[in-house]
């Protein structure tokens, strides 16, 4: 009887994070298309003559392959597929962003085809030096949406009427948008055509940019929980960038 | 209760601050030194209190050295207007051993590295700010690796640097010395093209 092979799995994917792991190994975490989220170990990848060396790149689509039952999965093989030119200045700290946040969005081996093709344009505008900010954008609220949290950006909370561009509302976690009162402050403000605006993914207006950026930053808070964003931190503790 | 006697729980809980060491190594490190090797225990231990002593950063070039000055630092041949910036004293080595480069250098001891929490306060960007506004330096040679984590710092450096009106190069990208296409892996000709220069 000859001994059974373990199954292999293959697909397209990108790499999340590397850490080292023992003498001459990496542990890193893939995200895949049909697999979602997975870690596996990259047997040998820091030797200095490991042909992987150069492919285990984040930002890159990779064609790989890997096997194993437990939660950390052998790396079989990966193959570079190109494509996506490499990112330049700016665009990389971006990119950090995004990925940590499918690393603290996202649970493992959950899979999430649409996020996946979500994902690979937004490396893809980034590597093009399209404006970041809006990608940045674009890409936290379809990644909500994706993770089931859509937000509800063209209907008033409860009486479901639709926005007015005009009016101001604020933003109720897990609500919805909430007209304001004449008069009345809130510290995250949106007009309507913001909503509107981000329900289309138009970024243009600079009131838009800002006001997206704050709703976006309390999502995103509330769904980390205690989680910071080490990124992000970064990015503001680099005093010119 | 633990079957270790408390001294040696300490050890192995120690020897764990060693890059990829677990529990299980460090407690077969800690029997191994106890048991076979005492007398290399007690080098290791007094060579470790001496080098802590003994080893500190260079104050112009942050790489290890006994001195206040590190001997490339002190030496009066190697050209002012040039400054390297490299991630590792590793790194550093490889440059020398190219003998093609007679500039000074600075060694960040590390890259930024977002994911991991590595940000500019870890790399010493404010010594790096320094030694390169030292009025000697006028050319900055970003050497950190072809990585997302070096090209994101080598971006940093420049953008903190190039207001100061110093040149920013960075080392060139391509094929290695005598490559083949046909044996060059695919990630590196696709940038060697997009990256590609007049020809002489």
């Amino acid at each position: 009887m000859s001994a059974q092979r373990p199954p292999v799995e293959s697909g397209q994917a990108f790499v999340l994070h590397a850490i080292a792991w023992r003498e001459t190994s990496q542990i890193i975490e893939l995200f895949t298309r049909q697999h979602g989220r997975v870690p596996v170990v990259a047997k040998g990848v820091r030797r200095a003559r490991s042909a992987l060396r150069g492919v285990l790149q984040p930002f890159q689509p990779l064609g790989v392959s890997w096997f194993g039952q437990g939660e950390l999965r052998t790396l079989k093989s990966a193959e570079w597929q190109g494509g996506i030119p490499l990112l330049q200045g700016r665009a990389i700290f971006c990119g950090f962003y995004l990925n940590e946040l499918l690393l603290k969005l996202v649970v493992r081996d959950d899979p999430h085809e649409g996020l996946f093709d979500i994902y690979t344009q937004a490396i893809q505008r980034l590597s093009e030096g399209d404006a970041l900010e809006p990608v940045l954008r674009s890409f936290e609220v379809s990644l909500l949406r994706e993770l089931g949290y859509a937000l509800p950006l063209q209907q008033e909370a409860d009486s479901h009427k639709p926005i007015d561009p005009g009016a101001n509302y604020r933003f109720e976690v897990e609500r919805g948008p909430v007209r304001l009162r004449e008069g009345e402050v809130h510290a995250v403000q949106l007009s309507g055509k913001t909503l509107l605006d981000m329900a289309e993914s138009r970024y243009e207006d600079p009131l838009t940019l800002n006001q997206s950026k704050q709703l976006m930053r309390l999502l995103l808070a509330h769904h980390l929980g205690h989680q910071d964003l080490h990124t992000r931190r970064i990015i503001q503790e680099l005093p010119s960038l | 209760m633990s079957p270790h006697p408390d001294r040696l729980l300490r050890l192995i809980h120690a020897l764990r601050c060693l890059p990829g060491v677990g529990p299980r190594s460090a407690q077969r490190t800690a029997y191994h030194l106890l048991q076979h090797d005492r007398a290399g225990a007690l080098v290791l231990a007094q060579t470790l209190t001496d080098a802590l002593e003994g080893v500190q950063h260079c104050q112009q070039c942050n790489n290890f050295t006994e001195n206040p000055l590190c001997e490339l630092c002190a030496s009066d041949q190697r050209d002012g207007r040039l400054l390297c910036v490299l991630e590792t004293p590793a790194d550093l080595l490889m440059m020398e051993q190219t003998r093609s480069y007679q500039g000074r250098y600075f060694v960040l001891m590390g890259r930024l590295s977002p994911l991991d929490g590595m940000g500019p306060q870890d790399i010493h960007l404010d010594k790096l700010v320094r030694r390169a506004c030292d009025g000697m330096t006028q050319e900055v040679i970003l050497a950190t690796n072809f990585t997302a984590e070096g090209e994101a710092t080598a971006h940093a450096i420049t953008e903190l640097l190039r207001p100061r009106g110093l040149i920013l190069t960075r080392i060139a990208r391509g094929l290695p010395v005598g490559g083949e296409l046909e044996y060059v892996d695919s990630g590196t000709l696709a940038q060697a093209l997009l990256e590609r220069r007049p020809s002489a």
